[in-house]
């Protein structure tokens, strides 16, 4: 009996020690891969700054007309940094953004509208502009302010003005070919209930989390999107990077 | 061809399921953070086969092989479902000859793996606008998803000829049948019942945790347009026929470290 007990302990001395040893040698891998990604994560904030600085001839300037409609999707926890979402929108406006969305999902930023668009002089709604006819006039940025009444919920309320439609049609389940509603048609249902937007070419995410929040999701079907880190440390660097680096995609939409 | 092999988490003699879990995670990851349904979109075997010199039939019977790696680590790591973007609405828009041979590598690979999902009890789901495939296909599809219906151990989604936009216009369609037929009031329809008439609906956990997307490519490019609102995007650099184990692990880890958001 005695030496069973024995044998017993020497297990769990064993078993402590390759347990020891076995947490060790995790806490070395993760060392050793964070010692391998921290000369590029300081390459990548150094490479920012140089940015910002104006140093790196390639970002100073290059042309953005391919960008022609950007996405900012911003946290809810991050969304009351008002003064930031303006510099961050002035930041757009100096590299040549004409047309921005602004989104988070519970529509803090549409009720804060007016105060943004008086911080940013000229800065006019994008439907307006689109109403005017005033889209293409260079001089001015426009924004848009959506959320998640304009996502989902959009698409409900454009689903049941197509089955109001359907209904009184007067189809019938004999004479149905393949398809009752098209998505052209839930594109264009999408307008006229107001949440019929263009589609972003890119999008940028301000937030901890590395999704949309519920953006639109009809409206970003073959989106680039970037996260971009916490709102309270954006820098114009990484901005300028982005859009840069979106310039020069090829994409080729699976065909 | 190769075949994947795993351990068996099939059934017992008397027809119970016998659980064998394999707790062997790698180091770093936790039980209780692993993701519950991985969406993978599985970019670039093209772009494989052509880095090489290689016929493009080449990246894709590569990329077959790499999914099989992923299938057999999401089935040992506890990962419950995985859905992966095959072939989509816009993929019909490639050359004949390259769309016909999808559909035959497809056809291939069903039939020859048909015992392996039987026996490691896994359940196959295939998602899409199905009538434009070619018959035999629809018929493989059919009976594969019946024999495999009851499995529980790990669900396999396919999404083939396949959008998000599709997606949610086919969910429409049948509320507006249901609601013709006094199924369901049109005043009640909402972002719930659309949900509930989505093709993911096949699985018990619809909305993926975690989008893999390979090739260093940033968009989604019209896969569960609905679904991913709160999924964390993981965009990998390589090419799919070469994201093995470590890069996968690598995706894992990265998901585990961040704060999700589940809104409203």
């Amino acid at each position: 009996m005695d030496f069973n007990k024995e044998s017993q302990v020497s297990c769990s001395w064993y078993a402590q020690i390759e347990n020891c040893l076995l947490q060790l040698l995790w806490h070395l891998i993760h060392v050793t891969i964070d010692l391998w990604y921290f000369p590029l994560g300081i390459a990548d904030v150094l490479e920012s700054y140089l940015i910002s600085w104006g140093l790196l001839g390639r970002y100073k300037s290059f042309n953005v007309t391919k960008l022609r409609y950007l996405a900012i999707v911003v946290d809810s926890e991050e969304v009351f940094q008002t003064s930031k979402i303006i510099k961050l929108l002035q930041w757009l406006e100096a590299v040549g953004i004409k047309h921005v969305c602004l989104y988070d999902n519970e529509g803090v930023l549409k009720k804060s509208k007016n105060f943004i668009l008086e911080k940013l002089d000229g800065t006019i709604l994008f439907w307006d502009a689109h109403e005017n006819d005033v889209l293409s006039d260079r001089q001015h940025m426009t924004l848009e302010f959506v959320s998640f009444s304009d996502g989902k919920e959009a698409v409900v309320k454009a689903a049941n003005v197509l089955f109001m439609k359907y209904s009184k049609s007067g189809a019938t389940d004999q004479n149905q070919k393949d398809e009752i509603f098209t998505e052209s048609q839930m594109s264009n249902t999408l307008k006229t209930v107001g949440s019929g937007g263009p589609k972003p070419d890119l999008l940028l995410v301000y937030g901890p989390a590395r999704c949309h929040l519920g953006f639109p999701a009809w409206r970003i079907p073959y989106t680039e999107i970037v996260h971009m880190g916490p709102l309270k440390s954006m820098n114009y660097g990484s901005l300028v990077k982005a859009i840069y680096k979106f310039t020069m995609v090829q994409p080729n939409y699976g065909k | 061809m190769e075949h994947f092999t795993l351990n068996h988490h099939g059934k017992g003699e008397e027809g119970e399921e016998e659980e064998e879990v394999d707790e062997t995670l790698p180091l770093g990851l936790r039980r209780e953070a692993i993701p519950r349904h991985v969406a993978v979109i599985m970019d670039g075997n093209r772009r494989w086969a052509r880095s090489r010199d290689l016929h493009v039939r080449s990246g894709y019977e590569a990329g077959a092989r790499s999914l099989r790696t992923i299938v057999e680590l999401c089935c040992k790591w506890g990962i419950k479902v995985l859905s992966v973007f095959a072939f989509s609405s816009d993929n019909w828009f490639r050359p004949k000859v390259e769309v016909e041979l999808l559909m035959s590598l497809f056809e291939r690979g069903m039939q020859e793996d048909t015992g392996i999902f039987l026996r490691e009890n896994i359940r196959i789901s295939v998602i899409g606008d199905l009538a434009k495939l070619p018959e035999a296909l629809q018929e493989l599809i059919l009976n594969l998803e019946e024999t495999t219906k009851n499995n529980t151990h790990f669900q396999l989604i396919v999404a083939v000829s396949y959008s998000g936009q599709y997606d949610v216009v086919q969910a429409c369609q049948r509320l507006a049948l249901k609601a013709k037929h006094g199924l369901v009031e049109p005043g009640d329809i909402d972002t719930s019942l659309i949900e509930q008439e989505l093709e993911t609906n096949c699985s018990e956990f619809p909305h993926p945790d975690l989008l893999i997307r390979t090739s260093g490519e940033f968009r989604i490019s019209n896969f569960m347009l609905w679904q991913l609102a709160y999924t964390e995007l993981f965009f990998a650099q390589s090419l799919w026929p070469d994201f093995g184990e470590a890069e996968f692990l690598k995706a894992l880890l990265a998901f585990q470290q961040r704060q999700r958001r589940y809104g409203g």
